[in-house]
Parts: C-alpha cells; sequence; structure tokens
C-alpha cells in the first residue's frame, strides 16, 4: 500500500482518457447500493466506493492482527498522511491547522466547547452573542443551546429567505443579524430585573457554507468579510457538505475554524471528517471533548488519539484520493459533472411538474432543491416525513422532502425535494422519481388523506 | 416501538432464540458439544501467527464470527443508509443494550449507554461534575479523590475538567505488590481523610474495578461502602477490564457510574463500552450533540451524529459466542483466571521470582516480578525490554517499573530488589507454549548477562 503513495497523492495525476474509470467500473464499484433503490440522498449518507472499502478492510485486519504493533508503529504515521493530504486539498498553510474527526458534529463541540469556557472564565461577557443561520442543521443549534445558551450567551438566528433569487437575498440578512447583534443585547439579565443595555459583542458567527435543509450554497467569503470588518471575534463555518461538491479554500475562505465531511461526497466510509483550525491564540483552547494522554498536545494530536478506537476511516483519505484521481478533472470534474447532471435532472423534474427550483443554479452544488406539485398537499414537517416514507417503501426512491412553510395559496409550492447527484447515479434514478410522483397525483394522494 | 426481542440478522446460528436477552446470564443447553480447540483456533485466525499474544488487556481480542456480524451491519447501511438509519439503527442498539443489561444486573435498560470507550465515558462523568461547580454549588476545598495509577486519561480528564474550574485532587497510593484487600482499605481511607481536610467535601470518588498497569483488582464494594458512610457525594467506577473478565452486578456495587470496554474482554471490535449511570435523570449529557439532547444519556449516546455504530450491534452476537463455551462467558472467566494464576505461577517460579497480588486479587491478567537482574530501573528501561521482546521475540507482553519504597516490604529475589514485571493475560485464543516463550527469552537474557539498558533501543 505504500509504494503508491509516493508523489501523487497531493496533484491530480495527469492521466490520458484510455485509462479513466469507465461506467462499468463505477458501477461495480458502487455494486453494495441496493439496486433497487433511486439514490437520491446522497447528502445525508454520502456513499463509499467498494475500492475504499478494501482499504478500509486492510487497516481493520492490520490492526486486530497484531494491535501493540499497530499502535506504536503504524497509526500516527498514517494519520499524518492523511492529514497532509487534506491540508493540500484546502489549501491550509500548515498540517497543524487540520485535525481528522469523526464527523461535522464532533468537530461542533470542539469550537462550542471552547467558546464555553470563554463564557464561563469571562473571556466572553454574559450576553455576548453568537450568530447563527436559521437554517443551520439542527444538531448545530442543540449543540449552542448545550455549550452557549447554557453558558449565558445569547443566540442570533438569521433568517433567511426561502426560495432564494440571488446570494444578495443573504447579505442583506446577515448584514442585518449582525447590526442587531452590536446593538442592545438580546439576552441580559432579564431574571434579575437588570436589562442589559451596554454594547454587547457578537463573538462568534457559525455559517453553513451548504445549508442542508433546505440546501444553498452560502457565499461565505463574503460574511467571511463581514464578520472581519464588524469586530466578530471568531468565525466558524460548518461545510459539513462541501469537500467534494464545492470548491475549499482555506485562504480564501479566511474563516478561524472550518469543518468538513469526507463521507458525504469524498467518497470516505463512514466515518471522518477534518477540523480546520487556523493557527492564532483561540486555537490553542480548542479541545477534543474525549480527552486522552495527549490531552494539550494541540487539538490535532489529541483528536489523533480519543481512546481506544476504529480509526480506519480516518486512515483511507489516500484511498479515496486514488479513487477520484481515477476520473477525469478529478475531484474538481466530479464535481462540475456532478452539478450539471443534477441541475439538468432538476430543471426536467420542474417542466414535468410545472413548478421551480428552490434556488438559481450557481447557488447548488451536487443538489439542488426542485419544487413538488402543491396538489401533493405538503403542509407541515410530517407530511413532508409522510410522503418520503412512502417514496421509499412503495416506490423505491429515496429523496429528502423540505416543508417551507404554510403558502399564500393553494397553487403555491409547499415543499422541495433535495435531489442529488453522484457518480453513481443514472438518468433512470430521476425519471423513476418523476414517474412516482406522477403516479402520486394521479391517484390522488394528498398527504394529509393518507 | 419495534421490540428489541426483533432478530433480523442472519449471522445467529442457534435460531430464533437468541434474542431473548437471558442468554447472558443461562449457559443455553444445547445438543451441540462446547467449541473445539481447532475452532477456537479458526476463530482468532487472523491474529498474527507466531506471536505470544500475552497483552489482551491493552487492545483486546475479536473473533471471526463476529467480525462477520459487524461486517454484515455495516453492509446493511450501505446498501441503503436512510432506511438503517430510519428503520434498523434504534431497535438494534437497543436489543445491545438490553443485552448488556442483563450481563451487569442493571435494574433498567434506560440506566444503560453504549459509548467509544472508558475514555469517553470519564468525559461524560467529569463535564458533569465541572457543570455541578459552573453552578457554585462547591467549596474551594472540596476533592476529587482517585488511586494514584489510574489510567492516564483519567487523569487528563480531570486536569481538563476539575482542575479549571478549582477542584483538587487527592491521589491514593495503590500499594504494590499487594498482599490483601485490607492493605487496599486502608489506604483508600487515608485518602477520604485526606479529601475532607479543611471542610471540605468530596465531591467524586474514582475507583478502578481492575486497575490497569499495575493491574489489580480492587474490593469495590468495600471501598463504595466506605465513601457512602464518608458522605462522598458521587462515585465513579472505572471498570474497563472487568466485562468478561469477573462478574459485574452494578446494583451489588452501588456506584453512581459504572463503565466497562465491551472490546477488552468480551471479544467485540473496536470498540465500544457500557456506561451505567444510576440515576437515570438527564443530568449526564453525551459532549457531541446532535438532535437528540436532552432526551437521556442512552438516546443522545445512539446517535452522535454520522459514524459506523456496527460494533454497537453486535452484542447479541457476542452472546452467540460466548455460549459456544462450556459455561458461557462465566466458564470462560473462570478457566483465563485459573489459566492466567498457573501460568503466573510457572513463570515466577522459574525466575525466582513473586506474583504482584495474591492469585484472588487477579482476575485474567496477573503481574509476574522479573528477575532484578534484568535491571529495570524506570519506565524508560521497561518499554525497552517490551520492544525487544516484541521485535526480538514476537512476544507482546507490557512491562511495569514499580520503584521501591525503601522499607522492609520491598520484594526481593536471590539477587537483589525486584522493580520490574510483566502483565501477562489469558484468553481463550492463549496456549501453554505462549508462557513458556516468555519464561525462555527472560531466562535467555539472564545467560547472556543482559541488563534493560543495554538492549537496543526501538
Amino acid at each position: 500500500m505504500a509504494d503508491q503513495h509516493q508523489n501523487g497523492d497531493t496533484h491530480l495525476s495527469k492521466r490520458t482518457k484510455l485509462s479513466y474509470i469507465t461506467d462499468e467500473e463505477i458501477e461495480a464499484e458502487f455494486s453494495h447500493h441496493d439496486p433497487e433503490v433511486a439514490r437520491l440522498n446522497n447528502g445525508a449518507f454520502g456513499c463509499c466506493p467498494a475500492s475504499v472499502l478494501a482499504a478500509q478492510r486492510q487497516w481493520q485486519l492490520k490492526n486486530l492482527r497484531q494491535p501493540d504493533h499497530f499502535y506504536f508503529n503504524d497509526l500516527k504515521s498514517n494519520l499524518l498522511r492523511s492529514r497532509s493530504i487534506i491540508k493540500e486539498l484546502v489549501n491550509a498553510e500548515h498540517v497543524d491547522e487540520i485535525s481528522l474527526v469523526d464527523n461535522a458534529s464532533t468537530a461542533t463541540a470542539i469550537v462550542l466547547q471552547q467558546a464555553s469556557w470563554a463564557f464561563h472564565d469571562g473571556t466572553f461577557g454574559k450576553g455576548d452573542a453568537v450568530l447563527v443561520l436559521h437554517h443551520a442543521y439542527g444538531a448545530v443549534k442543540k449543540a449552542l443551546e448545550a455549550y452557549v445558551a447554557r453558558a449565558g450567551g445569547a443566540i442570533i438566528e438569521v433568517p433567511l429567505p426561502f426560495p432564494l433569487t440571488s446570494e444578495n437575498d443573504v447579505v442583506r440578512e446577515f448584514r442585518k443579524a449582525v447590526e442587531i447583534g452590536k446593538s442592545e443585547s438580546q439576552g441580559g439579565d432579564e431574571e434579575n430585573g437588570t436589562a442589559n443595555r451596554t454594547r454587547n459583542r457578537i463573538r462568534l458567527a457559525v455559517i453553513d457554507h451548504v445549508t442542508s435543509m433546505p440546501s444553498v450554497v452560502i457565499p461565505v467569503k463574503e460574511l467571511v468579510s463581514i464578520c472581519r470588518e464588524e469586530g466578530v471575534d471568531q468565525v466558524f463555518v460548518d461545510a459539513a457538505h462541501a469537500i467534494g461538491c464545492t470548491r475549499v479554500d482555506m485562504q480564501e475562505i479566511g474563516a478561524d475554524f472550518y469543518t468538513s465531511n469526507l463521507h458525504k461526497w469524498f467518497f470516505c466510509p463512514p466515518s471522518v471528517a477534518f477540523l480546520y483550525a487556523r493557527r492564532s491564540s483561540k486555537s490553542r483552547d480548542l479541545h477534543h471533548p474525549v480527552v486522552s494522554h495527549e490531552y494539550g498536545n494541540g487539538i490535532a494530536v489529541e483528536s489523533s488519539w480519543a481512546g481506544n478506537r476504529d480509526y480506519s476511516a480516518q486512515l483511507v483519505v489516500p484511498a479515496a484520493v486514488d479513487f477520484v484521481n481515477r476520473f477525469e478533472g478529478g475531484i474538481e470534474g466530479i464535481r462540475k459533472r456532478n452539478h450539471d447532471v443534477v441541475v439538468e435532472m432538476g430543471n426536467m423534474l420542474v417542466e414535468a411538474w410545472g413548478t421551480h427550483l428552490g434556488c438559481p443554479p450557481h447557488m447548488s452544488a451536487s443538489m439542488v432543491m426542485v419544487g413538488l406539485p402543491p396538489s401533493l398537499g405538503i403542509s407541515s414537517d410530517s407530511d413532508a416525513l409522510k410522503l418520503r416514507t412512502r417514496l421509499r417503501d412503495h416506490f423505491g426512491v429515496e429523496v429528502p422532502i423540505f416543508f417551507r412553510g404554510p403558502a399564500d395559496d393553494h397553487r403555491s409550492v409547499t415543499a422541495y425535494a433535495r435531489i442529488s447527484r453522484q457518480v453513481y447515479n443514472k438518468v433512470a434514478d430521476y425519471y423513476k422519481f418523476r414517474d412516482a410522483v406522477n403516479q402520486l397525483l394521479q391517484d390522488g394522494f394528498t398527504s394529509t388523506a393518507s | 416501538m419495534t421490540s428489541y426481542m426483533e432478530n433480523d440478522t442472519d449471522t445467529h446460528r442457534n435460531g430464533a432464540a437468541d434474542s431473548n436477552h437471558h442468554t447472558a446470564k443461562k449457559p443455553k443447553l444445547t445438543t451441540l458439544l462446547p467449541i473445539s480447540e481447532p475452532l477456537i483456533h479458526e476463530e482468532f485466525s487472523h491474529h498474527q501467527p507466531g506471536v505470544a499474544r500475552l497483552n489482551n488487556g491493552s487492545f483486546g481480542s475479536c473473533p471471526r464470527s463476529v467480525l462477520a456480524a459487524q461486517s454484515a451491519w455495516q453492509l446493511r447501511f450501505l446498501q441503503q443508509p436512510d432506511d438503517f438509519f430510519f428503520n434498523k439503527l434504534s431497535p438494534a442498539i437497543l436489543r445491545s443494550r438490553a443485552a448488556v443489561r442483563d450481563i451487569i444486573n442493571a435494574e433498567h435498560v434506560d440506566h444503560v449507554s453504549l459509548v467509544d470507550n472508558a475514555t469517553t465515558a470519564a468525559a461524560i462523568v467529569l463535564q458533569q461534575l465541572s457543570r455541578r461547580a459552573a453552578l457554585g454549588h462547591f467549596n474551594r476545598n472540596d476533592t476529587v479523590v482517585m488511586f494514584h495509577c489510574a489510567y492516564q486519561a483519567v487523569k487528563k480528564s480531570i486536569e481538563a475538567y476539575v482542575t479549571p474550574i478549582g477542584g483538587s485532587v487527592v491521589e491514593v497510593q495503590l500499594p504494590f505488590p499487594v498482599r490483601s484487600d485490607d492493605e487496599i482499605v486502608s489506604e483508600f481511607k487515608k485518602g477520604l481523610e485526606k479529601g475532607k481536610l479543611n471542610g471540605g467535601k468530596v465531591r467524586l470518588a474514582i475507583i478502578d474495578h481492575i486497575t490497569s498497569m499495575p493491574s489489580v483488582v480492587i474490593p469495590v464494594r468495600q471501598l463504595i461502602k466506605i465513601c457512602r458512610e464518608q458522605g462522598v457525594e458521587q462515585i465513579f467506577v472505572d471498570g474497563a477490564h472487568a466485562i468478561g473478565s469477573l462478574r459485574i452486578d452494578v446494583k451489588e456495587i452501588g456506584a453512581d457510574f459504572y463503565v466497562s470496554n465491551l472490546y477488552k474482554w468480551f471479544f467485540s471490535p473496536p470498540s465500544v463500552a457500557v456506561l451505567y449511570c444510576k440515576d437515570n435523570s438527564k443530568n449526564v449529557h453525551h459532549p457531541v450533540v446532535s438532535q437528540e439532547y436532552g432526551k437521556g444519556l442512552p438516546v443522545e449516546s445512539a446517535w452522535v451524529g454520522m459514524r459506523d455504530y456496527s460494533s454497537h450491534l453486535v452484542v447479541p452476537s457476542i452472546l452467540e459466542f460466548v455460549n459456544r463455551f462450556e459455561g458461557g462467558i462465566e466458564g470462560i472467566m473462570k478457566r483465563n483466571h485459573d489459566g492466567v494464576v498457573k501460568m503466573g505461577t510457572m513463570l515466577k517460579e522459574s525466575w525466582g521470582t513473586i506474583l504482584g497480588s495474591p492469585p484472588e486479587m487477579c482476575a485474567s491478567m496477573i503481574m509476574v516480578g522479573l528477575p532484578s537482574r534484568l535491571c529495570v530501573m524506570g519506565d524508560d528501561d521497561a518499554l525497552r525490554l517490551r520492544s525487544y521482546l516484541r521485535v526480538y521475540h514476537a512476544i507482546e507482553v507490557p512491562v511495569y517499573y514499580q520503584a521501591l519504597r525503601n522499607d522492609d516490604r520491598d520484594p526481593r529475589d536471590k539477587d537483589g530488589f525486584i522493580t520490574g514485571y510483566v502483565r501477562i493475560s489469558h484468553q481463550v485464543y492463549n496456549t501453554i507454549d505462549d508462557y513458556h516463550r516468555l519464561k525462555t527469552a527472560v531466562n535467555q537474557l539472564l545467560e547472556d548477562g543482559k541488563v534493560c539498558s543495554g538492549l537496543p533501543k526501538e
């Protein structure tokens, strides 16, 4: 395994057209996917090709064979190799800035725990605020409750319109929220009857790179600039989806902390994510919540040993890179084709149903939000879930459904399907979805009736 | 809610009755003979051949049939992950938790959470202490009491979560070599006294069930009784090695928190551990927050974001495995104990040294004194010897350095003071030859007049 990774890891291999992966090979790589299912929800759980799974098994067996030897001789150096590759991929300055963790939720816990301590020891004042997008992932909002609200911090949500017509929609709302955060405190000490009228600060902004539901590519670079202009102390970009479906450049984006899952769009098995922490005094305060003997050696080293566990998913990053480099254009080529096809399929569906896309194509990556026909009668989150279940159980279509809120009239779109495109998808998958919805309409299906 | 009795795996060999959680307590009456030596060998054929594996305590071991069950779960997820998430994951986690509840005799499955490892459990327990302290209920002189040989990660967790809030730590010396439970009880009492100096309250006592290095079985029930008498607020038992080494009855033991790794002695893949919380109220949280936050630790721990949960799902398959042995897990524990005591005795007699503790104070591991002539003078020497044995003799065994106390209790052999020990283990895959190889390797070093500092540095 070692000799395949001399110099090739960090550059896109220059291959001849003849040696690119074929359609048959792609099919074989994903032959473990249930063939009866039109898999349009790559965003939730990602996918992993057979060759990367095989590499993972090799690592697992190596450990089981002689775990002491593995621990003393193999683990650290190979985790470092994975981190080095990621550092190149995301244009970080130094490999110390890259930690490997299980998932974006773990990275969030790390960043927010640091904020929590800052509230406790007075570095952040009570009533200082943390900014978050309204469409932030549910788990992130819960983490804010656990680590920030409980420690006395205020949470300010930035409302985002949906459907959207341009980035300005996002930027405008964000600027408004920052103004609110800088003015009178949202929190204050209401229990004691003292309204806090001092100017509070926004200590941390949590910004999605690609929101989950509804899925939209956020202009993070611009939002980070606004944060810097307005004196926000720390910026944390939750880019759970980003790597493998949009451009990820740490110097360009300029955030303090940035996390992305590699098991969603970068072909790694469950689960592995990276946490980027720009070298600074703040990054020194980051700690992995599971404390081991590495405590105090920096977040990257702490994360490399969170007690005895299976680290194999973190070790196969080189194998995932090998996989993407079998495609024309490597990961950039994959991204571009995914984007082009998902937009094309999205347009096909909205034409078939007479609806619209939830945002312009340039604000989508490898997923688009497709308006569903209003006569499906989706008027709540539970209706959306019922439809999703129906599509899975009766039609073999896996696609998440988003309820955007009550409509002005019965002809308005209230729900969107988030369709994805990854290298294993076929055009037939989208036709299957189209036909399933048409069938439901024909059968007079409405969510409230079922 | 889907009944946890549902059996949807196709790897169970003995039929649907295996999903009956009572298989943990009573070995099934079966017409099949107990598993044979060749089959045991086959189950562990992925272990590197030629290595005398005497360090089961660190990383544990997992048989092929449990690995196969794990692969089956992984495949189910990969085939259709949404369906797995919505329909299969929760019931399977509940099944595993219920099986573990029976093994440790917890009163209700709500008290049982599955986490990655004991290190994660320590973070959970200590974070909750930290939160309580932040509410301002603690005094300046309040303390946390623990053994000086507590696992390094636990000590670091205290540094991370207790020290910043102003708590101080009292370390109880573990007498080693140890001769009886009384010696430990006596030291522990002294530690509690120290912990209560100047009106302080002992907010948390951390007690190992089986210490790691040096390895000794601690009289936990006795110590907990003393803790309750002395007004210790919370007790956390670190039983990292316990499940599959000795009988655990959490009700009898009476701790507030009890953790044990399943991958060390209970044949699970890396990695999964059980954390028992006596009070299943919502004051403990998993540090990785998900949408399940606030629903109780067992539910929070069952979803900490997207991960591979397969190692948490194979407990029923583990029970199937252990029940192929005569006497089930109890039979395995007994044979491991008898085996390690017998081999430990063989070694100490060959080397002219001592055992670190009497047989009744060990489970499946025992400390065996190394000949003083090897001159184990510090941790570096111990590590050198361990590496030497691994590289030159394909023997994996951890080596421990114990400083002298400079009193008449210091252990001796015919040539000097004993300061080094090996911690040998016995698990179902071991053969007598493993221990004879260790015996010979050490005797060879003596014959060659080698000392630790003269060994090649790895």
